[in-house]
């Protein structure tokens, strides 16, 4: 008996020190790059098109607290081989209402832009 | 013997251990940073309103596809409507710059670079310094398809508490022959202090 709980006890620490499986490569989720925790802010659904040879992102952000809150991000565009192909993007502070949901727009820098990162982070 | 071979081991390790092989020299007090961050020293014009600036208005006109077949463009300078001191030519430096690496215009001598050009146009044909067949022939400069202008301007509101500042930045390619505004895009920028 007492066996068997420590057995149970045992598992239930495995499962909770178990790591989340990676996401799926090409989903929404292998594209964001949360520097630490995200604290109120959650990145929902992308959209990808290619305008005249450029990389188009258009990403879906929300507040899920009441307050305001800001957050700083930032892309980095890709190439073919997973390299960055231009130099780093700027940050940007970006202030969202309580409970809001808002998209925010990226143009690939140059045409050669395959693929891209969108780093965030929560103060 | 070996105690003093040990001495002498352990003198040189202790020495080791005290040599720098930091690759920095100077006060602990200076640090580089990253030029990419969000600056928020003040709510004057700074480093991050520029860099978005540029950024945001190099890409949008990259993206719409007016410049096809890689057209000559001349750059203007950016008119400063605000009430700060701001270096605009570094705004048209920026957005240039990064114009040139997407590839999608070229760029003829603007205004401040042209009395440069056209010095040394005359210093290589007038003053017979040269091998004739070196020298470059005159009448032979493309000229611009588009013009590209731009203004900034700011409003600042003040109260005991507050201070807002609110940019707006305007850009404009035009089309030389026509005169016909291509494309137009703006940027606004709000910065607000509590006091």
């Amino acid at each position: 008996m007492r066996f068997k709980f420590i057995a149970v006890v045992a598992l239930a620490l495995l499962a909770g020190c178990a790591t989340p499986p990676p996401p799926e490569p090409g989903s929404a989720a292998s594209k964001v790059v949360a520097m630490g925790k995200l604290k109120n802010i959650v990145v929902g659904a992308m959209r990808v098109a290619r305008e005249n040879g450029f990389m188009t992102v258009n990403a879906q952000l929300s507040n899920t607290s009441y307050n305001n809150k800001t957050f700083y991000y930032r892309f980095a565009w890709l190439g073919p081989e997973g390299f960055p192909v231009a130099e780093e993007e700027t940050w940007k502070s970006q202030m969202m209402y309580g409970e809001q949901t808002r998209f925010i727009q990226a143009i690939a820098p140059t045409t050669k832009a395959v693929d891209f990162r969108l780093e965030i982070k929560t103060p | 013997m070996f105690a003093r071979f040990s001495f002498i081991a352990v003198i040189a390790l202790l020495a080791s251990g005290c040599a720098n092989t930091s690759p920095t020299l100077g006060s602990k007090n200076i640090s580089y940073g990253d030029t990419k961050a969000v600056e928020t020293v003040t709510n004057e014009f700074g480093s991050t309103d520029l860099q978005m600036i540029a950024e945001s208005m190099t890409r949008s006109l990259a993206q719409s596809g007016i410049l096809q077949g890689r057209p000559v463009v001349q750059v203007y300078d950016v008119k400063n409507k605000t009430s700060e001191y701001i270096d605009t030519r570094e705004i048209t430096t920026s957005i240039k710059t990064q114009l040139m690496k997407t590839g999608v215009a070229r760029f003829a001598s603007d205004n401040t670079a042209m009395q440069s050009q056209v010095d040394q146009l005359k210093l290589q044909n007038q003053s017979g310094l040269y091998k004739k067949s070196t020298v470059a022939k005159t009448g032979n400069m493309i000229a611009a398809k588009y013009r590209i202008e731009g203004s900034i301007s700011s409003i600042v509101k003040r109260s005991s508490d507050y201070k807002d500042v609110f940019y707006k930045f305007s850009l404009q390619l035009i089309d030389v022959e026509s005169g016909l505004a291509e494309w137009m895009d703006e940027k606004e920028i709000r910065k607000t202090t509590e006091r």
